[in-house]
């Protein structure tokens, strides 16, 4: 009997039912990822410009073009034309040493130069870890040059 | 740029009658002072006319022609070539340039003799020595190798060239001045400026004089100018004078620079430069 009565009253009672939301996506919290953690780039927006103050923009020192070097550059370059006889401007290249002066030519060959001129001088002795090194890469360079590349090319 | 154009055609209205009303007192009143020379040279020009300049004074503020002077149409008013020029610019800044940057290979780092570890195994990239140039501090592959020469000879006659083109320019443009000598009344260098300014010589100025010793006057004078700059003859070169807007010879530099040139553009120069061929290795 009991089950009839609410059987029926399930057929003719239906009440309205209203689903309550108690969270609501505005109030969520956003999800704190890496707390603690400090962003070190700007991530802000195109310019970075921090309470008014301006980027750090170096210094304008403008260069002196008649410092006595720059002024005086050049000299003694004709020597051989209007100087005395058995003069010329590789002469005059004082600041450079002996053996790159007035030389041309790729690694190996300064190199190769640089080792005959300092072999008889106390440079072995004083820099043996130059020296090895020079050696080292003469003897590289070598293999490089006569085994590995096509006659003709460069060296470097 | 209308107001420019005025003060240039005034400043040639002042001008012009200064200079005819200087040049007739000066005929006129001190004929015999005015010296006119004419030269006979070695190797006299052919199709050419000789090079008239005015040897002025430095002695005063105002400029004072103290005579008529003759220059070799060869070396002073030979055609202007810009591409020699630049050729000998280029050479200039290039023969003594060593480039001393270097980088050491991985050969040459300290290090790096064991295998860091093994082959297979640990599921890490394979690698022999720590001081490849996969590895930060390791050595640096195709770097720039200390000792790299730019050194080249530009042909001499090329450099002859190069040095008359300049000089017939700086002539041709009015930067070029001879004066008879050196000497200033004072060595204040408020004295060479005025003078400067006066001649309306450039900004900056390039002495040449035949001597090693420049008067003890001028060089005070110019110690705190560095725009204001004395070579001898031997020095003279095309860099400098393009870098310096005038250019001021004596009368003794201009005729020494003239008697060198002419000497080797009248001579065979191949024994000459051979004995200065590089024995390289």
């Amino acid at each position: 009997m009991e089950w009839l009565s609410s059987r029926v009253l399930k057929a003719f009672w239906r009440p309205s039912v209203n689903i309550v939301r108690t969270r609501y996506h505005a109030e969520k919290q956003q999800l704190v990822r890496r707390y603690g953690y400090e962003e070190k780039i700007w991530c802000g927006g195109l310019l970075p410009r921090s309470n008014g103050r301006s980027l750090p923009i170096p210094e304008y020192r403008p260069a002196n073009p008649w410092t006595q070097r720059k002024a005086l550059y050049g000299q003694n370059d004709y020597i051989d034309i209007l100087g005395n006889k058995g003069l010329h401007p590789v002469k005059t290249l004082y600041t450079i040493p002996t053996w790159i002066k007035g030389v041309s030519g790729n690694e190996y060959h300064i190199m190769l130069r640089k080792k005959k001129m300092l072999a008889t001088t106390s440079y072995p002795k004083l820099r043996p870890t130059k020296w090895k090194d020079l050696e080292k890469r003469l003897k590289y360079l070598y293999r490089r040059l006569n085994q590995k590349t096509k006659t003709g090319m460069s060296g470097n | 740029m209308a107001s420019l154009l005025i003060n240039a055609l005034r400043k040639i209205h002042i001008s012009t009658p200064q200079i005819r009303s200087s040049f007739l007192s000066s005929s006129a009143v001190c004929s015999n002072t005015l010296t006119i020379t004419k030269k006979d040279w070695k190797y006299p020009p052919q199709y050419t006319k000789p090079r008239e300049v005015w040897i002025e004074n430095v002695d005063t503020v105002e400029e004072k022609k103290l005579g008529l002077f003759e220059l070799h149409p060869l070396v002073y008013a030979a055609t202007p070539r810009i591409d020699i020029i630049q050729r000998n610019v280029i050479w200039q800044r290039k023969f003594r340039w060593v480039s001393w940057a270097h980088t050491k290979t991985r050969a040459e780092v300290r290090g790096g003799g064991k295998k860091p570890w093994p082959q297979k195994g640990q599921g890490r990239a394979r690698h022999g020595s720590i001081r490849s140039p996969l590895f930060r501090g390791g050595g640096v592959a195709h770097g720039p190798r200390s000792g790299k020469t730019h050194f080249y000879m530009l042909p001499f006659h090329l450099r002859i060239h190069g040095l008359t083109s300049t000089l017939s320019a700086k002539l041709a443009q009015d930067d070029l001045h001879v004066v008879k000598d050196l000497e200033l009344p004072s060595d204040e260098p408020e004295y060479l400026i005025d003078l400067i300014e006066s001649r309306n010589w450039g900004p900056s100025v390039l002495i040449v004089d035949d001597t090693d010793y420049a008067p003890r006057n001028l060089t005070v004078a110019s110690d705190s100018l560095p725009h204001v700059n004395i070579m001898p003859v031997y020095g003279l070169n095309v860099y400098s004078m393009l870098k310096h807007d005038t250019l001021i010879l004596t009368q003794s530099a201009a005729e020494k620079i003239e008697e060198r040139i002419l000497h080797y553009l009248h001579s065979d120069t191949k024994k000459q430069q051979a004995q200065f061929k590089l024995d390289q290795v």
